[in-house]
């Protein structure tokens, strides 16, 4: 009986001992470590990337691109985005940027006298050198030091030239531009009439279509109706043209007319990957986000002085509908 | 010898020493997880305290730009101060998760300072449109700060987060752990402490039933107790105590043996003694005769008859005069020269008697008529079948620590079973035997008398005769026994 109790003890020792050591192994090995110290005590550069858009493919390849350059470089760099274009949050990240003094800043170009502002005399007052990527305000009303992304009067002309070439020489064509007149689709708009003003035959209207899509497929369906003898669409930005597609669906078959756009977003690839686009220019934003970064390293090690003023231009190409696979 | 103590003094220092131990160690882990929450604590309050001190010193600039007072100036420089040293206190807070928006969080505060001084400047030179400017900078910034604040915790507890959970896991594990511990401690102090308490029971439970067995009488058990401590030492001395016991009673009932065997023998010869006084003549009467005699001889001029009578008067005499008491060597040697010639009368030509004596040696005690049964013993085997008769030689020397009296024969010698009879007293007593003491007596008086069993010996070989050596202690410590 008493050898039965001590057993039983003996059991519930080992027991409790394995619990023991469990616990114990548990408690030392609680990998209770906190964040790495800082790489660099007195910090690299600090760059910061502006936008007003967050999560689009393009701005997400921008701030890629950025961001590997910047490891590259060795500068830390954070990208401040704010949603679906609010400016406010915009302008405010920009003054928030300008007021924490930081190294560089690399901005979305906005074409405001806010903006203007901002840049030409806060940012320049605080010694912070300004880059605008993808979109740009112009050198004299910003004092940006310079920009980099694509031409777009250039890629206006390559879309004009590509319509030629599809329809011919006459025909009436209807360009589709934002409500604002932003720099880009400014230029856009100007890359396209320039290329066409030399045919007489092609007619070009232009219409303002805001930037939500009921604001698009309305301005479309009211331009229709007024014009029903159109041949070609041209979409200043690549988010409109499912808007405009899906207007013009709801009444006819898509195929007929000529469509065309900017920006190889999703969207705009899936429709040419079906046919419905016929072209759009494909911008290079990676390029954008690594050459930008690049551009404001060297400057700020006084390697490349002074940057040019007129921008650096990344590559552009039209993209076909029979060649979308690529 | 204080082991029993030892063994209770480590049983306490071990449970003291393991709860001590367990007592630290979870102390020891309860304070580190406390210092960790106070860090953690200390960085929230102090990333707040920037926010509430930009507001203050913008609070302070506008009460200053508003109704300018040195008063007022003070506070804002306090509250300048205050921010300055906020922000040094800040700058600890970096790591590689925050640093950057922790750079922009300082220099946001310089920002801050930067505005508020070109405001408090501009206003210094009258220029109130600047400085209202500055201030709604200043206040714009503080603005941004507080935001950043929040920025700031939030990214704190995304960075901490797994620090966080493994905070409260192992203090969850610890609470656990201590309960387990205290479980474990449990079990084992009650495993040990059983295991102490049968180490000093045993032991004792097996002196118990020894002292049982012991009570009862029954002194051959052996007291074994396999331990190291005082129980071991009470039962060695216990053990010994048996032993003594043991030995007391067994020498006890030994002497009383030979008392009896002694005391039959004494009634024996009272007896036989008696018997003589009733059936012979009246000793007086027999030596004032045996005087008579050997003077009425001695003046016929036989003299040899008359030194015969003289011998045999004397022998009497002794034999009845000494029986009961110690007598020394030289009185037994006088008396055996007596008999020895009333037996080279008997046997004129046989019997050869050679004496070497120490004479040194003669003062050692010893019961009386020793020697004279021994010697008679000697002629009776030795002699008396012989036709040729033989020598009797009785030789006394000094052996160191005793003394040794011989008593040699050259007859047929014994056999074993013989000489065994002799000492057992087997035959029949006191046959041919003048005295009527026989050998066997001589041997249990003389074990008595001396205390010890070694005293006497017998050495025959056959055809060489018989060796009767007594070895005699020269100190005795018994007085008088026999």
């Amino acid at each position: 009986m008493r050898k039965w109790y001590i057993y039983l003890l003996s059991i519930g020792c080992a027991v409790i001992l394995y619990f023991t050591v469990f616990y114990t192994v548990k408690v030392l090995n609680a990998g209770l470590v906190g964040p790495g110290e800082p790489s660099d005590p007195d910090g690299g550069y600090r760059f910061v990337l502006i936008t007003r858009e967050r999560d689009t493919p393009f701005w997400n390849q921008v701030k890629d691109g950025a961001l590997a350059s910047a490891k590259r470089n060795g500068v830390s760099l954070e990208a401040w985005e704010s949603y679906n274009r609010n400016e406010d949050e915009f302008m405010k990240n920009l003054d928030i940027a300008i007021a924490s003094k930081v190294d560089g800043i690399i901005v979305q170009g906005l074409d405001t006298l806010e903006f203007k502002q901002l840049t030409m005399y806060r940012a320049t007052e605080s010694g912070i050198p300004v880059i605008t990527v993808a979109n740009d305000v112009p050198m004299n009303e910003s004092l940006r030091k310079t920009y980099v992304g694509s031409n777009h009067y250039e890629a206006g002309q390559m879309v004009a030239r590509q319509l030629l070439s599809d329809m011919g020489f006459s025909g009436k064509v209807v360009l589709m531009a934002a409500d604002r007149q932003e720099e880009y689709q400014r230029s856009r708009l100007n890359g396209i009439i320039d290329a066409l003003s030399g045919y007489p035959n092609i007619r070009v209207e232009i219409v303002a279509t805001g930037t939500t899509r009921e604001q698009i497929v309305q301005a479309t369906n009211q331009y229709m109706n007024q014009h029903p003898d159109i041949e070609a669409f041209i979409t200043t930005t690549g988010s409109n043209v499912s808007a405009v597609i899906q207007a013009l669906g709801r009444r006819s078959k898509v195929d007929p007319y000529f469509i065309y756009s900017f920006d190889d977003n999703p969207e705009a690839l899936t429709l040419l990957k079906q046919g419905k686009i016929d072209a759009l220019v494909a911008q290079s934003p990676e390029a954008m986000g690594q050459e930008s970064v690049d551009l404001m390293v060297r400057w700020l090690k006084g390697e490349l002085l002074p940057l040019n003023s007129d921008g650096y231009f990344t590559d552009i190409r039209v993209l076909k509908a029979g060649s979308a696979d690529e | 010898m204080n082991s029993i103590q030892k063994k209770i003094l480590l049983l306490s220092a071990i449970v003291l020493f393991s709860m001590t131990f367990i007592w630290g160690l979870l102390s020891y882990y309860n304070q580190q997880t406390q210092e960790r929450y106070n860090r953690i604590l200390q960085r929230y309050l102090r990333m707040n305290e920037v926010t509430g001190l930009s507001q203050h010193t913008v609070t302070a600039l506008n009460n200053y730009l508003l109704a300018p007072s040195p008063s007022q100036l003070h506070d804002l420089d306090t509250s300048k101060d205050q921010l300055i040293q906020a922000k040094q206190l800040v700058a600890e807070l970096k790591n590689k998760d925050n640093e950057f928006t922790l750079a922009n969080y300082m220099n946001m505060i310089d920002s801050l300072l930067d505005a508020t001084d070109l405001s408090l400047m501009f206003f210094g030179q009258k220029n109130n449109e600047a400085a209202t400017t500055r201030f709604s900078d200043a206040t714009r910034i503080s603005q941004y700060i507080a935001e950043t604040t929040l920025t700031l915790i939030d990214k704190e507890l995304k960075t901490y987060d797994d620090f966080y959970r493994g905070i409260i896991k192992q203090s969850d594990a610890l609470k656990k752990l201590g309960f387990l511990i205290l479980g474990l401690i449990t079990v084992l102090m009650l495993l040990f402490a059983y295991w102490f308490s049968l180490g000093m029971t045993r032991p004792i439970q097996k002196l118990i039933f020894a002292a049982r067995e012991l009570s009862r009488g029954r002194f051959d058990l052996k007291i074994d107790v396999q331990s190291n401590d005082e129980i071991a030492f009470l039962a060695r001395t216990f053990d010994r105590m048996r032993i003594d016991i043991n030995n007391l009673i067994s020498e006890i009932q030994h002497t009383a043996q030979l008392e009896i065997e002694l005391q039959e023998n004494r009634l024996h010869l009272k007896e036989s003694q008696l018997r003589s006084l009733q059936s012979q003549i009246n000793p007086h009467f027999l030596f004032n005769t045996l005087d008579t005699l050997s003077k009425k001889a001695f003046l016929e001029g036989s003299r040899q008859t008359s030194d015969l009578i003289v011998s045999v008067a004397g022998l009497l005499r002794y034999n009845l005069r000494h029986l009961d008491r110690a007598v020394t060597l030289r009185d037994e040697r006088d008396v055996l020269l007596k008999y020895i010639d009333i037996q080279r009368a008997r046997f004129p030509d046989r019997l050869r008697f050679v004496l070497e004596v120490d004479e040194d040696c003669l003062h050692v005690a010893l019961p009386s008529l020793t020697l004279q049964p021994i010697i008679e013993n000697a002629v009776i085997h030795g002699i008396e079948p012989l036709e040729d008769g033989g020598t009797i030689t009785f030789r006394v020397y000094d052996g160191g620590e005793f003394v040794a009296v011989e008593i040699e024969d050259d007859g047929e010698g014994m056999p074993e079973e013989k000489i065994r009879q002799l000492f057992d007293g087997g035959g029949d007593p006191g046959q041919g035997h003048s005295t009527g003491i026989g050998f066997s007596n001589v041997v249990r008086r003389l074990k008595l008398f001396y205390g010890r069993d070694d005293v006497i010996d017998v050495i025959s070989n056959p055809e060489q005769g018989t060796k009767v050596v007594l070895r005699l202690p020269t100190a005795i410590e018994k007085g008088e026994s026999a």
